[in-house]
């Protein structure tokens, strides 16, 4: 057990560190400051390239007139107001819209993903640090969730929401998003390593009923890790699709996903908005991306790996 | 194995009150529904006669959706797709995100950081939006990979097109996985083989990458499951060009079933076997993980 | 290592299972056992009598908010909620999926393609009773596209005939006259082959099958028609095959470009000139302003070829029709919004305005606003005028079939997959006559 848990704690290291490398000690000492691997690096800074790749060309898009989107050549972006005058555009493209999705995204990303965290937070510590009959086979039921394709069950959780009165609302597309086998996983995981059963003994012994210490010693040891389940679950469900776009009918409470979609597959011998669509995609990467330029310091994905030791 | 509780306590009822919101979420919107499927996998829908129908009546037809269902060739071609997609996708991501992940493990690499983030970004790009991404930059009319030479909706082509936005926006995770599992070992290990005149390759082949291999093989886990379920990709692409049929993998078939052809007792019956498939293979997989894991442990 | 017993095990995960079946039955029969669709009105359309109405109305035509506005001014107490949830084919799923909720909208657009279907499923109302005054203004061919047996199930909004859309400038460059038959038409792909590799006359679209059925539409084809209470199915007829062969042929040599309509690249070719001519319905001109902005004022509007000299017929793309669902509580009022929608002369000016329609109406097809040329075709004051005269000539099928979605779906595939891997155009209209009946019977239809 200590060996696991000197495992995380070096793994957590890790991450901090390789975050920033050569600005805490390094584990291992370097060779001379000047050797660079040119190859390892080249094939790295490829990598980087065909991943950001994309992203550049929407850059360079987005900057084009609707005119000039399908008649200039496409390495070169227009100089001209064309991004200012797309925003405009898509600003204006029904009362403004693309932003209340924008604002849907984020609400339904965290609010979904700060619940989710803790129904997962709980769970998981249950599983982890009390025996319970019924223990395992709830614990396989959960795994085997991850199993069963979304578009499965999307049909039929529609129906079933409907017999209740929630679709085309916040909560159908919240509640269905709730349950995260995944993190319900991780938590467990990271309530074994995390949470030492001697500290939970000794409040016990103090007279902390089993609630204060889920709440002040349980929950406060696993913060690192259940700010890595919810931003897991917040990209999972930023990136969701598929639920909303069956829960949903009212356009001002698509979240990005479905009213870019819905831009896209205008409709039936409809012109596809292209200009709008493309600038709607940079603005919706780019608010992502600085999430995580800004939060990268709280990504704790080693629990991922500490789990297979 | 070994648990690492040392002696949970069994009297108490909090346990329960703590998975309670998890299992209540677990029966109301995984549970119900599957049994739902099931239920309306059973049934058919019938219009009431006349020439235009007059509304329709729900009818139990056995399991003639279920022969209907094994029956389709159009889905045995969907699985023949979906499975030579996987060929592509899973060793792809994996084989990629372990070679970048060792690549930033080396002491002597520069960028990491840069390069680091920029692989791991796409991931937070839903699938819709990469699919349309990529399909512009496929696309002869827009393309700046030289799509007017190559013709990336070919008839082979559009496999490795797909596969290469599956690709895209799953190796930065599996990248980062295999790398702190990476940046976990214990740096002695790779010091006293390199004192024992070990060369850098000889490190990362014979020692680093069987270290890290559980990470690998959780990553060959989760490509495994996101090729099964591949469906954005192809069903956004599916509108820029002709090579793309409606019913094209599985999880399209269902979508169209369902949403198309609003026929959700098709679509019920075809989801119950798919899910059926998923189960079994996943359940190999991790019976292969389990007893890998258990070897190690010994 | 200590293991569960195997037979607590399975109690357990009985127990488990057990929970989640009560709740999922449970959760079925509280709604089952309620009142059925009136309590769910789709957005709040709260009691009835004189009392203020909210319906629901979903479209996805641009601008529609402008037009609904007019009507919420003006009548305090039937208030119209207008919402875009998805467009065209889309929508229609999920009005179908909604109606088995009970959740639909009151009021909305769906193309006469996908009328019989929606009637057949039970989600669309028969409004005979509300309409009376209102089919005064609609002639027969029009009509027919919205009333089945007796019943009006729609207030046609548009008419689309197809149409020829060409490129007056280039015509001209190339030294290419108006093509008055196929052949013609055919002589011209070919010819400018050689004038322009880089230029094509026009695509062949496998992506939307509502073109292609116009085109079968002006051969002569009836792919549905009712025989007492069953159905004739006749997709891959001679009508049909002629039109599939000349395409086929217009493939083979190369005369034609392969990309699916409304694709970027087509966007892009209808840009920058390498596209010639469109073949479309009157609505046309509205896209074109958002295909290809670069080519304001370059086209001009001609009839479709005909088969034979002379013929005027031409066959329908698009078109719909205002419906009100069987889930609205207030079928009266969403009637009346309907009625106006597309027979009031303030409404339809401004749809002809926003949306380019062609109103279905008779009334609305003398409006002063008709007079003028679409925004997109300044150099073609009498667009209108073309259109009329077109219009006398245009025949649909006798009716659509009522699982369209089937066959349209199986267009696309069997199409898209005969061009690119170079199949036959005879056998995939072979394949969709045999997925549309295998459908229809699956679903209780009689065919004979």
């Amino acid at each position: 057990m200590t060996a696991t848990e000197s495992r995380a704690a070096a793994a957590a290291r890790a991450v901090v560190t390789g975050g920033r490398p050569g600005r805490t000690p390094a584990p291992a000492p370097r060779g001379p400051r000047r050797r660079v691997a040119l190859l390892p690096t080249a094939a790295l800074v490829v990598g980087a390239l065909y991943c950001v790749v994309p992203t550049l060309w929407i850059l360079v898009a987005a900057t084009k007139s609707r005119t000039e989107l399908f008649s200039t050549s496409t390495y070169v972006p227009s100089l001209g107001l064309g991004l200012v005058r797309n925003v405009r555009d898509l600003s204006d493209y029904q009362g403004g819209i693309f932003w209340r999705w924008m604002l849907n995204s984020f609400l339904y990303a965290a609010v979904g993903g700060a619940l989710a965290s803790f129904v997962s937070a709980a769970c998981g510590y249950a599983l982890a640090k009390y025996a319970f009959r019924g223990r395992t086979v709830l614990f396989h039921t959960i795994l085997a969730g991850v199993l069963l394709p979304q578009i499965v069950l999307a049909v039929p959780q529609y129906l079933l929401l409907s017999k209740v009165g929630l679709t085309d609302s916040l909560i159908g597309v919240l509640l269905p998003q709730l349950f995260n086998p995944y993190g319900i996983y991780l938590c467990r995981i990271y309530a074994r390593a995390a949470v030492p059963d001697s500290l939970l003994e000794a409040g016990r012994i103090d007279g902390a009923g089993e609630g204060r210490l889920f709440f002040s010693v349980g929950l406060r040891l696993m913060g690192p890790g259940l700010v890595t389940v919810f931003l897991l679950q917040f990209i999972a469900i930023w990136n969701n699709f598929l639920l909303p776009y069956v829960m949903l009918t009212s356009d001002d409470k698509f979240p990005l996903t479905v009213g870019l979609y819905s831009l896209l597959r205008h409709g039936a011998a409809e012109a596809s908005l292209y200009s709008l669509v493309i600038t709607g995609t940079l603005l919706s990467v780019l608010p992502v991306i600085a999430l995580f330029l800004s939060l990268q310091r709280f990504w704790r994905i080693d629990l991922v790996t500490g789990a297979l030791k | 194995m070994a648990p690492t509780t040392a002696r949970p306590r069994r009297t108490s009822r909090f346990p329960y009150l703590l998975v309670l919101p998890a299992v209540l979420l677990l029966a109301a919107f995984v549970v119900a529904p599957g049994c739902y499927a099931l239920v309306l996998s059973l049934q058919r829908s019938k219009v009431n006669g006349g020439l235009l129908g007059g509304g329709t009546h729900t009818v139990f037809a056995g399991l003639a959706n279920y022969r209907d269902v094994l029956g389709d060739t159009q889905l045995r071609s969907g699985v023949v797709r979906m499975l030579a997609l996987g060929a592509v996708t899973v060793p792809g991501t994996v084989l990629l995100a372990l070679l970048f992940a060792v690549l930033l493990d080396l002491e002597h690499t520069r960028l990491r950081r840069v390069t680091r983030l920029a692989i791991f970004l796409p991931y937070a790009v839903p699938g819709v939006i990469a699919s349309l991404m990529w399909g512009f930059l496929y696309l002869p009319a827009t393309s700046p990979i030289g799509g007017d030479r190559v013709d990336f909706f070919g008839q082979v082509a559009v496999y490795f097109s797909v596969s290469n936005v599956v690709v895209w926006g799953a190796v930065g995770f599996n990248m980062i996985v295999i790398y702190t599992a990476l940046r976990a070992l214990p740096p002695e290990l790779t010091e006293s083989a390199r004192l024992d005149g070990a060369t850098e390759r000889q490190i990362v082949l014979r020692i680093k990458v069987p270290l890290v291999m559980p990470a690998v093989v959780m990553c060959t886990l989760f490509s495994v499951l996101a090729a099964l379920q591949v469906f954005n990709e192809p069903n956004t692409l599916k509108p820029l060009s002709n090579a793309v049929s409606s019913t094209w993998v599985p999880l399209m078939q269902i979508y169209d079933q369902a949403f198309g052809n609003s026929d959700i007792h098709s679509a019920a019956a075809t989801s119950v076997v798919l899910a059926a498939a998923a189960l079994v293979l996943s359940f190999l997989t991790a019976r292969i993980i389990q007893s890998r894991v258990q070897r190690e442990a010994e | 290592m200590s293991e569960t017993p195997t037979r607590r095990r399975t109690a357990a995960a009985t127990a488990v299972l057990c929970a989640g079946l009560l709740l999922g039955t449970a959760a079925c029969g509280g709604g089952s056992g309620g009142s059925g669709h009136d309590e769910a009105g789709g957005g709040g359309s709260g009691g009835s009598g004189g009392k203020k109405v909210t319906l629901t109305f979903w479209d996805w035509d641009p601008n529609m908010g402008k037009v609904v506005a007019t009507w919420n001014a003006a009548h305090p107490d039937i208030q119209v909620k207008l919402s875009n949830p998805a467009g065209g084919d889309q929508l229609v799923a999920k009005m179908i999926t909604a109606h088995a909720a009970g959740n639909g909208p009151d009021i909305a657009k769906v193309e006469y393609q996908s009328l019989p279907a929606l009637v057949a499923k039970g989600v669309v109302r028969d409004i005979t009773d509300y309409t009376g005054n209102t089919v005064k203004d609609y002639d027969r061919t029009t009509l027919s596209s919205a009333e089945f047996q007796g019943k009006v199930y729609g207030v046609p909004q548009d008419f689309a005939p197809l149409m020829l859309f060409y490129r007056a400038d280039l015509f001209k460059k190339y030294g290419l006259a108006v093509p008055r038959t196929w052949d013609q038409y055919a002589a011209e792909a070919r010819a400018l082959r050689g004038k322009d590799p880089a230029a094509h006359l026009t695509n062949f679209d496998a992506a939307d099958p509502g073109w292609f059925t116009g085109l079968a539409q002006q051969a002569g084809a009836d792919w549905w028609a009712a025989d007492g209470n069953s159905w004739k199915v006749d997709i891959d007829g001679a009508a049909t095959r002629k039109v599939a062969g000349f395409w086929q042929q217009m493939v083979k040599d190369g005369s034609v470009a392969k990309n699916p309509s409304f694709s970027p690249e087509w966007n892009k070719q209808m840009n920058d000139g390498s596209l010639l001519t469109w073949i479309s319905g009157a609505w046309a001109p509205a896209q074109l302003g958002g295909i290809a902005p670069a080519t304001k004022g370059k086209w001009a509007v001609a009839p479709l070829p005909a088969w034979t000299a002379g013929d005027p017929a031409t066959g329908i793309w698009g078109g719909s029709a205002t419906t009100v669902t069987t889930d609205s509580a207030h079928p009266r009022q969403a009637a009346q919004f309907a009625s106006w929608l597309n027979t009031d002369a303030t409404a339809l000016t401004e749809q002809v305005k926003q949306i380019n329609i062609y109103p279905a109406a008779t009334s609305g097809r003398s409006l002063p606003v008709l007079k003028a040329a679409p925004a997109f075709f300044p150099n073609q004051p009498d667009f209108y005028d073309r259109v009329a005269q077109v219009a006398s000539g245009a025949r649909s099928f006798p009716m659509w079939g009522p699982n369209v979605t089937v066959t349209f779906t199986g267009y696309t595939d069997a199409f898209s997959k005969a061009l690119q891997s170079g199949g036959s155009f005879s056998g995939a209209l072979t394949t969709i006559q045999r997925a549309s009946v295998a459908d229809m019977k699956k679903q209780g239809f009689t065919v004979g």
